[in-house]
This record gives C-alpha cells, structure tokens and sequence, in this order.
C-alpha cells in the first residue's frame, strides 16, 4: 500500500517560540535519514532557515498571489520528496487563509500527500487561541503540538488538544545556554554531530537523538493512522 | 412539458461586469445540468461566445431577424433557459423591443419566465437606470446585482438615495457577486474557457491544462461564493430547474 507523503508545516502565531530550530531539525532529520527533502522559508525579511541550507531552502514572500503560486504550486509538485515549510509568524495569517480557501488539504491528500502541521505550542492566550482556531478553520487537517522547553517551561496540554488521539504533543528538551550557543551557529548540523563526534554522548547528543526519535515515532503513529484507517474503511486512503 | 425561462443580463453602462455574470449563470446551469443556450449581443464580436461557444450565439437584439431567432424559438429549442448578454447602453431598448414584440404580455400570462439581472455600475447613474428599466419589469423577477468582481466600490452611493430608489421597487432583490484574485481572474481570460473548465485544469478543447492550483482554488472559491447567492435567490426554482434537469437532453449531457 502507498504511503502518503508528509508535508511538515512548522508553525506559530508569535514570533521566536523555535519554528526555525523545528524546521531546521525536521529537515535533518528527513535527510540522515536518505530522504529528499525540499523546504520553504516563509519569512522574507530574515530566512534563517534558509541560512542553514541555502541549496535546499526556497526564501518565499506569500503576501502576494505570484508567492502564493510558486509555494503552493511546488508543495503540490507530484514528486518524491518530503516537504518542510517554516512559517513565520508574519506568514502565519496568509497562509493557513489561502490554504483554506484554495481546498489545500484535500487536493494534497488527492495526490498521495499529507499535510502535518507542528504548532509551535506555548502558554500566550494568543497561541492558544490561534490553535483553536485553526482546528476550526481547517478541521481535516493533522496538528501535532510542539512543547519547546527552552521558549516556555510548562505548557498546558489541554489547551492544545490533539487533531488524532495518537499524534500526542512533541517535547523539545531544554538545552543548556551555552551548548544553545553551539547549535545556533550557521554551520552547524545535528545529523553531522550525531554521526561525527566519537566518544562518550555529550548534552546534544541525547537532545537530538531524542528529538529524532519523536519524529520517527510521530512518522509511525502517522503511518498506524493510514493503515487503520484502511483497514477499517478497506481502502488506501489516508 | 416545463415553461422556457428567460434571463436577461444588462446595464446601461459598460465595464460592470455583464459578462461575467453571465459566464457565472451558464455555469451555474451547467452544473445543474440545466439546458441552457445563450445570446451576445456585442455584436459582431461576442466575449461570452469566447467562453461559451458551444451554447452561445451572437446576435444584434435590436434587429427583427436576431429577435425572431431569441424569441420564436423559445418553446421549441431543447433548452430550458435562455440567457441574453445585453451590450452596454442597450438594456432599457431591449426591455422596450420586448413590449413591443409582445414578450412582456407572455410573462404576464406566465407562458414565459423572466428575470433580469441589473448589473449596477458605481455612479448614482445607476440608480437612474434602475428607475428607467423598473417600468419593464413588472411581471419579471428583477435583480440588482452590485458587481465587486472588478473591484468596484459603490462609493458614490449615498445611503438615503440608495434607500429611495430601492422602495420604488418592492420586489427587487440584491446580489452581491465578490471580487475575486485580479491574477487568477487574468489568467482565465487568457485561458478563454469557462470558470468551471478552469478549475477542472481543463484548455478549450477539453485536455488537461496547467493552470496554477492556487488560481483555481481562488476561482472554486469565489464561484462557490456566487453560486450560493444564487442557490439564495432560489434561482433553481424561478427556473423550474428540477423539472428541466430530468429532460432527454439535460440526462444525455449528465452521461456525458
């Protein structure tokens, strides 16, 4: 049975909640693991992201329609390849807005594609507002809570619900405020750290294996979505 | 056998939108599998006969010929409904020909269905139109339709003005048609197809085409928008549409 392929959304209503840090992972993470990735920076005044990797990441301004085609046109591509869009906080509005109106979610899931949004979760009434409201305007659609540590201590699940009993809240450890330092650097990459640094398993070590693993067991918490959905609906259909 | 329905679709001012309207009335049909044939009056050259050229013919309404071809076929073509683009400047002399011809007489005795669509332009001019052309319509269903497709803003309408013009007709009702993404309306023009074809991904011919997805998706939005103003007005029903749906003609086109 064919799998849908994800389209991974990292999203948040405010600004420096970590969006960046998840989709620089996110990409990171698809790419040790062989898989091609194509990924969008939506914040044309300061495409970190697409600091981080210049030859993968399209800086795309949606806030007119000829952005809003080159993105959504190229996240609808019929290719093989695992899509990453960083929406920054400025995008946020816009984009969630046209992918309702233009019925997003259903020609993606028509072409073998599954949106999945990681809504950078924090404790501002405005993100938790924001979340309900974009379970309402888009209520098809897979949202998977993200708790970033390091931008809020606690976070309050129930505020967050999620869209799929299974996808239940990601948690992005706190890291120390020097080894922060280190993984901001523009040259640094997670997957080249896990796979290069010999010896005994520093501080980032365990961060990143463990986000890592989050991913793979969302991947397969998806995965165990479509195929009970199948079974139960004795289709192929996400 | 179901009564033949007539929508004229006109104003007095040019580049308000009647054709667009127009286009959105066919398509509107289409999707209902209503029978439906239509006339441009922009003769020689018609632009809805661009979009529509299987059911569109272009005719000069003020010429006896091109008037027996609209209205002595009414009860004998297939189609249920009969829409008629009025070239700017030409609705109030239309209107005139159609109580000469004895058009408005049939209407009255409700041999004949028949609604206008006003396509109201911004300037209190307008307003003028609507009481010049009101005196034609009595027996019709009459709709003022306020275009924003264009980007029109009403502006020069003072509420009261407004208000006093509309009491002087009790059954007029308002449409509202919203504007829709000025790119994804361009591109649709270029394409020359109907709305409907465009968010198929489909070119004149019926092939696939590559039209952008957010294009299409602005413009399933927006038709969908139209289209529930139109299901507002119970348009299906003024027309009988359930009736002409189940005609030989209208099964044939739904199997095709």
């Amino acid at each position: 049975m064919a799998q849908p392929t994800p389209i991974y959304i990292a999203a948040s209503p405010r600004p420096r909640v970590g969006k960046t840090v998840l989709a620089r992972l996110l990409v990171e993470f698809l790419r040790s693991g062989g898989r091609p990735v194509g990924a969008y920076d939506l914040n044309p005044r300061e495409p970190v992201l697409a600091g981080y990797f210049p030859q993968l990441v399209s800086p795309i301004d949606i806030a007119d329609t000829h952005g809003q085609m080159v993105l959504f046109d190229q996240l609808i591509a019929r290719r093989p390849v695992t899509r990453v869009v960083d929406v920054g906080y400025g995008a946020y509005d816009q984009f969630f807005g046209v992918m309702a109106e233009i019925g997003f979610v259903r020609e993606a899931r028509r072409r073998m594609m599954e949106p999945v949004v990681l809504f950078a979760a924090d404790r501002a009434a405005a993100t938790v507002r924001a979340y309900a409201d974009l379970r309402r305007c888009l209520p098809d659609i897979t949202v998977v809570p993200v708790h970033n540590e390091f931008v809020s201590v606690t976070c309050d699940k129930d505020d967050f619900p999620p869209t799929r009993t299974a996808c239940r809240m990601i948690r992005i450890p706190r890291l120390s405020q020097l080894v922060r330092g280190v993984i901001d650097r523009p040259s640094f990459s997670f997957a080249a750290y896990l796979e290069a640094t010999p010896g005994t398993p520093t501080e980032i070590h365990g961060w990143v294996a463990g986000i890592f693993n989050e991913f793979r067991e969302l991947e397969l918490r998806l995965l165990m979505g479509t195929l009970g959905a199948s079974l139960s609906r004795g289709g192929g259909d996400w | 056998m179901t009564k033949p329905s007539v929508i004229v679709v006109g104003a007095d001012k040019g580049g308000v939108g009647k054709t667009t309207v127009s286009r959105t009335l066919l398509d509107y049909f289409t999707a209902h599998h209503v029978p439906t044939r239509a006339f441009d009056s922009e003769s020689p050259k018609g632009t809805l006969k661009r979009f529509h050229p299987d059911v569109t013919e272009v005719v000069d309404v003020t010429s006896v010929p091109d008037q027996m071809k609209i209205f002595d076929t009414l009860s004998n073509d297939d189609s249920k409904v009969t829409v008629i683009d009025v070239r700017a400047g030409l609705l109030s002399p239309t209107l005139r020909a159609l109580r000469d011809i004895g058009f408005l007489d049939s209407v009255k005795k409700g041999q004949i269905t028949f609604a206008v669509f006003h396509i109201l332009g911004s300037s209190i001019a307008s307003l003028n139109e609507i009481e010049e052309t009101a005196s034609f319509t009595a027996d019709a269903k009459y709709f003022l339709v306020k275009n924003y497709v264009n980007n029109t803003s009403f502006f020069e309408w003072d509420q009261a003005t407004h208000a006093a013009y509309f009491k002087k007709l009790k059954d007029a009702v308002e449409i509202t048609i919203p504007k829709l993404n000025e790119m994804a309306y361009e591109q649709v023009e270029l394409a020359s197809v109907p709305f409907l074809t465009f968010v198929a991904n489909k070119n004149p011919k019926g092939d696939a085409a590559n039209y952008s997805f957010v294009l299409r998706g602005y413009v399933r939005h927006w038709l969908g928008n139209v289209w529930a103003e139109y299901d507002r007005i119970k348009l299906n029903d003024i027309i009988g549409a359930a009736a002409a749906a189940n005609g030989p003609r209208a099964q044939a086109a739904a199997r095709s």
